[in-house]
């Protein structure tokens, strides 16, 4: 039991299954980063997004992204300030009236927003995803910082040849977290029955939306707690051991992976103490780094992160033995 | 004009600069060159670009030295639609009446990008041609508006030059306006654990930001402090401008000149090397004036009274985008071999202490016993893997240029798909024709438009893309008489293929073949855009068994037959007759002929070219090469 109990217990309510992306959204929720959930059209990538968005009452801003994607859509009204000046004009007859006009931003969207649904980011060409990309990560616009906690994304498969615009993996690298859904009823879980018995009892017909179940004052007081998990040395240590075995033994490099220093080195340290506190501990345990695997869906190369487990439990063992 | 300031206020002058470096190298652990070449770009007001992997820290720096060296400042993000006002200023629109008419007349007022003195420039490749040139040229000459700027250094940051990035990066002569260049490595990618573990234990140490009080909704006009803590300067204007003009008028030894000319002499020989990659322009722009620049300050930063020969230690830091990749990793050495002595103290270790060292003093030895060489800058990751050497020699290269040549001639023909795209980059301006196109047009024509005052329709952008369709299957024959030599050609018409294909973001397979077809699938795809894991799959290529045409054919074109678009091509790269198999390949012709895929056919061999990779192009439309080889052990690729 935690403070975001509840919200979990409404993303259970609302959709079956999909246990490790609920788990994720709250660690976003909890970490205040950005989080990329990608899988097959009708497999309740959006609906999941929205139940933990709009269940923990916060300024929410939906976007559906498209192939003409613009920023104007994205950051709010551009507005064009007209202004009157004198001018002395040099020549005979050229002194009079003259207009200075200023154009600029007038904030909203994604810029007033605190938590963020961006829905289908794999539609949008790279070139316009850029500026989205990077209000996200530095959470400023211009010189103003914006109050945006989390952004949600949802894309469909990179290697859909259906979809032309793949995305650029850089351009993922911004999301902390990324998962990668497949559908219940595609692959046959147990979770598929209860799916279609849910459906089949006529008990769920159609949800309404949820009715927020935590509030700014419980997020903020989370995010401010998890500061206060410790991070031991020998977490650092195994982190550090995962991290040199990607790159040394699984050949993670510049050309292959988004091993970038950014992610795994500032926000790892992050996701740990958030995955920790989601777990109730006040210190970062060594069972805690299987929320790395969260990090790696789409920065390495698959063989590396089906691998990540095995090296994650190897590390461990060895951390433990010292 | 200026004459050299006394040596006490030289020495604080110093001194100051000394301390920029000093907090700079605080800022980002492990990258204490990146940190000196900014020091000596805004000593010496040059310009510097720094390239880098995503999240190593780039923008940090740039925004650090502009913080800490009191320079009034302004930061501008590149990106797709950024316009020209957007760099320069407001728009001033004037009406004078004359004569009983309107004359109207449009200028730009000087905005912040004008007025700053430390600019920085993010993710500057990221811009379209339209507002880069304006940019650079306002670079270049500090001049715009028919005023003089106040500008003395621009900081631009960009990615590291990666052919899967859809943008096309900047040239060597756009990149020559940046004195300083510096590629930056990621401690992880770069190997530099230790580092990385003092990094891990600030990261723990951290406390909760400001930004758990972030602004709430609806404020965030609010210049709250966000983020990162805010760094104060540690000079005043006046410091760093007396400085800047000290360093500038330094006295350079005569054997510094000396010494100079015999290392441009050094580089250019060794630059000259063909088989060696990455650019090669040293333009007298950069090699004269700001060159010499960044030597004095060098010295100056030093102490010295004047610039010695081991201040050419200076150049280094403008390498990265004039010379070649071999070369820049040589560079130290080339230059100690010159000056005739052991490497001189570097700034790393006379101005500065390792970084990290804040609030974790007693760290601070280990860490510094843990600071990188100092070549340690040098990116070696090339853009596509070099080609395998033979016996530890390459042979000359293959000239590939013309297959590539007509390869790309046959892709753009075949593109049905038209170049304008409305999510492409503003390429251009044409008239508006479509009232939701309102939302791209100049904006003072829209609204000059909107008032019923303009004479015809405002100009809007003219969106344009590079064709994301189209696919390529390289089909590389790998028997064993492809050994050798042929083996290291035919890697260098994969990889150039490859590039090809990644610049025009077609979509790629490739399938080794000898008796059997042995397709690198990427995620269970033949056709995918991991362009450099197949050109590093390219590089590692064994000759072994018997050539078969008919199961590469038949994989390929499975491979292609799902997909949609019709600019679909093959490549058939082989030296000699098929064995096993059907060796006249019929069925896969009329397979390909039904699919609309060109079979373009290369022959590497020294005997005839078989008859069957005749038909086989003639029949599909494909194009027909061989590879002659050259007098001097090269290879020639010509038309059949």
């Amino acid at each position: 039991m935690n403070d975001l109990t509840p919200l979990g217990d409404l993303l259970d309510h609302h959709v079956v299954g999909h246990d490790e992306v609920k788990t994720a959204l709250l660690l976003a929720l909890v970490t205040r980063e950005h989080i990329y959930v990608e899988g097959p059209p009708g497999t309740a990538k959006t609906r999941l997004a929205e139940v933990a968005a709009k269940g923990s009452d916060l300024d929410f801003f939906f976007y559906q992204l498209h192939r003409d994607t613009r920023l104007a859509e994205l950051v709010g009204d551009i507005v064009l300030e007209r202004r009157k000046v004198r001018t002395d004009g040099a020549a005979p007859g050229t002194a009079g009236e003259a207009e200075r006009i200023h154009q600029r931003i007038e904030p909203g969207g994604l810029l007033t927003a605190e938590i963020a649904v961006l829905d289908d980011i794999s539609r949008a060409p790279g070139e316009a995803l850029n500026v989205l990309l990077r209000i996200l990560n530095e959470r400023r616009f211009g010189a103003d910082p914006i109050p945006l906690m989390a952004a949600i994304a949802t894309g469909n498969p990179m290697d859909d040849e259906y979809y032309n615009e793949p995305l650029d993996p850089a351009n993922l690298d911004r999301f902390a977290l990324q998962l990668r859904v497949s559908g219940l009823i595609q692959s046959g879980v147990d979770e598929a029955k209860t799916l279609i018995d849910r459906f089949a009892s006529g008990s769920v017909v159609e949800q309404p939306d949820p009715e927020p179940v935590t509030d700014r004052a419980t997020l903020d007081a989370l995010h401010k707690r998890m500061y206060a998990v410790e991070v031991g040395a020998a977490v650092r240590a195994a982190l550090l051991d995962v991290l040199r075995t990607l790159v040394l033994e699984f050949e993670c490099n510049e050309t292959n992976s988004l091993l970038t220093d950014r992610t795994f080195l500032v926000k790892a340290i992050k996701i740990l103490r958030g995955a920790a506190l989601l777990a109730g501990r006040d210190a970062v345990d060594l069972q805690d780094l299987a929320a790395l695997s969260w990090m790696t869906t789409f920065r390495v190369p698959p063989e590396a992160h089906e691998a990540l487990p095995r090296i994650i439990g190897r590390v461990s063992r060895q951390v433990r033995a010292v | 004009m200026t004459q050299p300031a006394p040596d006490r206020r030289t020495t604080e002058l110093a001194a100051a600069f000394v301390d920029l470096r000093t907090a700079l190298g605080r800022v980002l652990i492990g990258q204490d060159d990146a940190a000196t070449g900014l020091t000596l770009a805004l000593l010496a007001e040059q310009h510097a670009y720094l390239e880098g992997p995503p999240g190593c820290g780039k923008s940090e720096l740039a925004a650090a030295l502009a913080a800490l060296s009191g320079a009034r400042t302004h930061t501008l993000v590149f990106h797709r639609d950024i316009r020209e006002s957007d760099l320069l200023g407001d728009v001033l629109l004037s009406r004078h009446r004359h004569r009983g008419h309107e004359r109207l007349r449009r200028e730009l007022i000087p905005g912040p990008l004008l007025q700053a003195e430390v600019a920085l420039l993010e993710d500057l490749p990221r811009s379209p041609g339209e507002a880069l040139g304006p940019l650079l040229r306002i670079l270049a000459e500090r001049h715009a508006l028919g005023q003089p700027l106040p500008l003395e250094s621009a900081v631009a940051t960009g990615p590291l030059e990666q052919v899967e990035a859809p943008i096309d990066p900047l040239e060597p002569g756009q990149l020559d306006r940046f004195a300083v260049q510096h590629r930056m490595t990621g401690l992880l990618t770069g190997e530099l654990f230790d580092e990385a573990a003092v990094l891990l234990e600030r990261e723990a140490a951290r406390e909760p930001s400001e930004a758990a009080s972030r602004p709430v909704a609806g404020s965030a006009h609010a210049r709250a402090v966000a983020g990162a803590a805010p760094r104060s300067a540690v000079m005043s204007t006046g410091t760093r401008n007396a400085a800047q003009r000290a360093a500038a008028s330094l006295r350079i030894e005569a054997r510094t000149i000396d010494a100079y000319h015999r290392l441009l002499d050094r580089l250019r020989q060794r630059s000259a090397d063909e088989s060696a990659s990455g650019d090669r322009l040293m333009s007298d722009r950069s090699f004269s004036s700001a060159a010499l620049r960044l030597v004095r300050a060098h010295a100056f930063l030093r102490g010295a009274p004047a610039a010695a020969p081991r201040d050419l230690h200076a150049i280094r830091y403008m390498v990265a985008h004039r010379l070649p990749d071999e070369v820049q990793e040589d560079f130290d050495h080339i230059l100690e071999e010159l000056l005739g002595d052991p490497p001189n103290v570097t700034m790393t270790e006379t101005g500065a202490q390792m970084p990290g060292a804040q609030s974790q003093g007693d760290d601070s030895d280990g860490a510094a016993a843990a600071s990188p060489a100092s070549d340690s800058w040098i990116d070696d990751q090339a853009d596509l893997p070099a080609p395998p050497t033979l016996f530890g020699k390459p042979p000359p290269p293959a000239q590939v240029d013309p297959l590539l040549r007509a390869l790309v001639g046959r892709i753009e023909r075949g593109r049905i798909d038209p170049d304008t795209d409305p999510g492409g980059q503003p390429r251009g301006y044409r008239p508006l024709r479509d009232l939701d196109e309102v939302i791209d047009a100049d904006v003072i024509e829209a609204l000059l438009f909107t008032e019923g005052r303009l004479p015809g329709a405002p100009r809007t952008f003219e969106r344009k893309r590079r064709s994301a369709g189209g696919a390529v299957a390289v089909l590389r024959d790998i028997s064993a008489s492809m050994a050798g030599r042929l083996t290291v050609w035919s890697s260098q018409v994969v990889l150039g293929i490859l590039r090809v294909a990644a610049r025009r973001r077609m979509r790629v397979g490739y399938v080794e073949f000898h008796h059997r077809a042995l397709p690198h699938e990427v995620g269970g795809r033949l056709l995918h855009r991991s362009y450099s894991r197949l050109a590093e799959q390219a590089g590692q290529a064994k000759a072994v068994g018997q050539t078969n045409y008919e199961a590469p054919l038949r994989t390929a074109l499975e491979g292609l037959r799902g997909g949609s678009g019709r600019n679909r091509h093959i490549v058939l790269l082989t030296d000699g007759l098929p064995i096993i198999g059907d060796t006249t390949v019929r069925r896969e012709r009329q397979l390909a002929r039904r699919l609309g895929v060109a079979l373009h056919t290369v022959f590497l061999g020294n005997g005839d070219c078989p008859p069957v990779l005749d038909d086989i192009s003639l029949e599909t439309s494909g194009l027909r090469f061989y590879g002659r080889p050259t007098a001097g052990g090269g290879l020639r690729l010509e038309e059949r």
